[in-house]
């Protein structure tokens, strides 16, 4: 199955996910009074060299770009036409790193590990008699399936081409929509048969069809 | 007369119905099961997949009672963990995790044991079947074959009493089949399979063959199999 997750070892996955996840959030904050271009497009090429120190895999992970440069291009615009072309500059290499930052944590960080680390997050919850961990869970579940959702458009997609369709994708989406109510069927079946997480108390019933 | 110890390792179903969306999927289902090996085979839609989920509680019926082992799947599926290991058709919808390790770790987490606990077991079952260097690797890295043996582990690993696999094979090679197989021989779990692959069923103790939520025929593979090959050859021109 298809995961964000790059099991090729490196530095940056032995640091603590919690140490990882604390350090975005600090840059994020300290980013976002900076000014000069000139630092913002050093912290990009910090960024890119934080990329190439975890190895060969991580730098092909820069892809992800791609699908993005048009939305890039279109705040770049956008800004420069309503605040100018310096702001505009600095407000997409701010999202640049920030967003290949956040990739990288994602891309070294075990599900287990990110689960411990943003558990203590969701502790307020515990007022409203919301277990802390299920929430944490599901939200790793959520990052973990995005390739998997991703990899089922991919799907869509091409059966819709061999047949002769044309480019209107967004009639992709009923059938995504029913498949992915389909495959989190599945997921919560697969949960449940290996004891679900450990903290449902009350067992309930899958809403699964089976043929 | 019955022994006592054969009465516990037994799945019964006494009277069982499970009606969904208005139609009976299985219909007053009545039958013990104490061999080792059994088979469930039927043409599609006959209620297979419905039947093997109520043993592990992720369906329930709406009427008659069901034992497994003595315990009732009415518990639900998350006690019934414990007793009863689940393999699915598709690997990728049972594969949670992104590494091996953690797959293998989630349900002995899930049974109450404590992380470093569940690590140590789930690299005992690694090593246990030559496969130990595949702890740290991405689960999206392994062949189709390799992910459904990842799937067979996690369910091992918990040490069920009873092992359910529907269609567990259907996306994988000849040999690929054959080596699981031989993994599955070696088991001391009781197994409940459905499979379309009719020859994979031949070493069986038992067959039941389900047609529209009834049980057409039940015996031994030398007495169904080819009473079934022959009713669906019928339909080759």
């Amino acid at each position: 199955m298809i995961s964000l997750y790059m099991a090729h070892p490196s530095w940056l996955h032995k640091l603590p996910a919690g140490l990882k996840l604390l350090g975005l959030l600090l840059l994020s904050v300290l980013l976002y009074p900076v000014a000069n271009l000139g630092l913002m497009g050093l912290m990009l090429l910090f960024t890119l060299i934080l990329y190439a120190s975890v190895g060969k895999p991580a730098l092909r992970q820069l892809l992800i770009l791609k699908p993005l440069a048009p939305l890039f291009l279109l705040i770049f615009l956008m800004q420069t036409w309503t605040v100018g072309w310096v702001s505009a500059s600095l407000l997409v290499l701010r999202m640049l790193v920030l967003i290949l930052l956040a990739n990288l944590i994602t891309l070294t960080t075990r599900m287990d590990d990110m689960m411990s680390a943003i558990t203590p997050m969701f502790a307020p919850l515990k007022l409203f008699n919301i277990d802390p961990k299920r929430i944490a869970f599901a939200v790793t579940l959520l990052i973990r399936f995005v390739p998997v959702l991703m990899a089922v458009i991919q799907h869509l997609m091409e059966a819709w081409r061999a047949r002769g369709g044309k480019r209107q994708v967004w009639k992709l989406a009923i059938p995504l929509t029913i498949q992915s109510i389909r495959l989190s069927d599945h997921v919560a079946e697969a949960l449940a048969a290996r004891g679900g997480i450990s903290t449902i108390t009350n067992p309930r019933v899958s809403t699964h069809e089976p043929r | 007369m019955t022994q006592p110890k054969k009465q516990t390792l037994s799945i019964q179903f006494e009277q069982v119905s499970l009606i969904r969306n208005h139609t009976n999927v299985l219909n007053n289902l009545t039958f013990e099961l104490d061999q080792q090996r059994i088979g469930i085979i039927g043409h599609n839609g006959s209620g297979k997949s419905s039947l093997v989920r109520l043993i592990n509680g992720l369906l329930q019926p709406d009427s008659g009672k069901i034992s497994v082992h003595g315990n009732s799947p009415s518990v639900g599926p998350q006690k019934m963990s414990a007793e009863v290991g689940f393999i699915f058709q598709n690997p990728d919808h049972q594969i949670i995790f992104p590494t091996v390790e953690e797959e293998l770790s989630f349900g002995l987490i899930n049974q109450g044991h404590s992380k470093q606990l569940a690590k140590e077991k789930a690299l005992a079952i690694l090593a246990e079947h030559q496969r130990s260097d595949w702890a740290p690797k991405a689960i999206h890295s392994l062949s189709d074959g390799q992910k459904q043996l990842v799937c067979i582990l996690a369910v091992l690993v918990m040490e069920p009493k009873v092992l359910i696999l529907d269609e567990p094979f259907s996306a994988l090679d000849l040999i690929t089949r054959y080596q699981l197989l031989n993994l599955l021989d070696s088991l001391p779990q009781q197994l409940v399979m459905i499979s379309h692959e009719l020859e994979t069923l031949e070493s069986f103790d038992r067959i039941l063959w389900l047609e529209s939520g009834r049980i057409f025929q039940d015996g031994t593979p030398a007495e169904v199999l080819p009473e079934y090959y022959a009713s669906a050859r019928k339909f080759r021109s």
